[in-house]
């Protein structure tokens, strides 16, 4: 009977990894593959510089100017500095190659928060220091604000985690993207969907949700404040590794990107 | 006539039982250990499991996910014996109308 067993085991565990391999949702091209392009053009202008400098929140924001002229997105990860996903994926992004307009990217943006493995930095929450008709309420969410009003940037983008499902695991907030009333919010989570969601997960589904703007978090406040049309994505660790987690994040700052003409795919007009 | 009912000890050592365990249990712990091993053969555990969180969340939200290994575990084993147990049934209703 052990043996049976065994070879029961061993026939099912075979059986799914190649299933898993045949059946698993390619994302090696479309616009992670644009943004990644090796043959970086000389016209590509790139710079870092710091913000908060000689504070204890100093942290790098960085700029990469397409050859062509186009909006300016703003990347942030590392508001919540336990989100590793969006600290990786906003890192790997200083080294994309946009096709127009300018990337300003600051990949740890709570710099203490994300040294000390936390989701909140000495000053508490930051993505609670941005309340309506009032001035943010910390040094670095001054210094943070300060960047946002520097670049007026076209589109904002905050990467973000969730340790369960909006949806399905009432106080989580996983998979899904909260976007201001002008985003292509849903056009983003249909991407999402299709490119990197395997259909035998369909409960790590992405859903968007156009959110109130009158909250305190820095994504409302861009939209608000500065007009800018913006994202939160929240992917989830539920049931997911690292490299899932970083997947899904990755594709959805590319699409971003896409969506608002700083990224050109094969097909575009 | 009366339904013929199968030993508990034969159920649970039931081929059918084990294969179902298997096919319940070892894709999703794949796809749990890596993700690209996920596969459209985890879709029942995977399915059993999240609604398993789903309850467990909505009565007790502060414990974290891996804690409901232990029930899903526990509960696909239960699943695993009823199928096994409705096989087995089914085999001895065969035998004795033979």
């Amino acid at each position: 009977m052990k043996r049976r067993s065994a070879l029961a085991a061993g026939c099912v565990t075979v059986g799914s990894i190649a299933t898993g391999a045949l059946t698993r949702p390619s994302s090696g091209g479309g616009p992670v593959a644009t943004a990644r392009r090796a043959d970086d053009s000389s016209d590509t202008d790139r710079r870092s510089e710091p913000i908060l400098e000689e504070t204890v929140h100093e942290t790098t924001l960085y700029e990469i100017d397409a050859p062509e002229s186009g909006p300016t997105a703003m990347v942030f990860g590392g508001i919540h500095g336990d989100e590793q996903n969006g600290i990786e994926v906003a890192q790997e992004m200083t080294d994309w190659q946009p096709d127009a307009g300018t990337l300003v990217v600051i990949p740890e943006t709570d710099r203490i928060a994300v040294e000390n493995g936390e989701r909140e930095g000495i000053d508490g929450d930051l993505n609670r220091h941005f309340p309506p008709g009032g001035e943010p309420q910390s040094e670095l969410a001054r210094g943070v604000w300060n960047a946002l009003e520097t670049y007026d940037p076209d589109v904002v983008l905050d990467l973000h985690r969730s340790l369960g499902i909006y949806g399905v695991h009432h106080q989580y907030v996983g998979q899904i993207v909260f976007h201001s009333p002008d985003a292509r919010g849903s056009a983003l989570a249909d991407a999402l969907n299709d490119e990197v969601i395997p259909w035998y997960m369909p409960l790590h589904r992405f859903r968007s949700s156009t959110s109130d703007i009158n909250g305190p978090l820095l994504f409302q406040a861009a939209n608000r404040e500065l007009g800018a049309t913006s994202y939160l994505l929240e992917s989830t660790s539920f049931v997911l590794d690292e490299d899932a987690m970083n997947r899904h994040t990755r594709f959805g700052a590319a699409k971003v990107l896409e969506l608002h003409g700083l990224l050109e795919t094969e097909g575009d007009e | 006539m009366t339904i013929p009912r199968p030993p508990i000890r034969r159920v649970l050592a039931s081929p059918v039982t084990l294969a179902t365990y298997a096919f319940l249990v070892v894709p999703f712990a794949l796809g749990w250990l890596r993700s690209s091993w996920m596969s459209p053969l985890a879709l029942p555990g995977y399915l059993i499991f999240v609604i398993g969180t789903v309850i467990g969340n909505a009565i007790a939200p502060r414990y974290e996910f891996w804690v409901y290994w232990a029930p899903f575990l526990a509960g696909s084993f239960g699943l695993a014996t009823v199928v096994g147990y409705g096989y087995e049934a089914w085999q001895d209703e065969r035998s004795n109308e033979g």
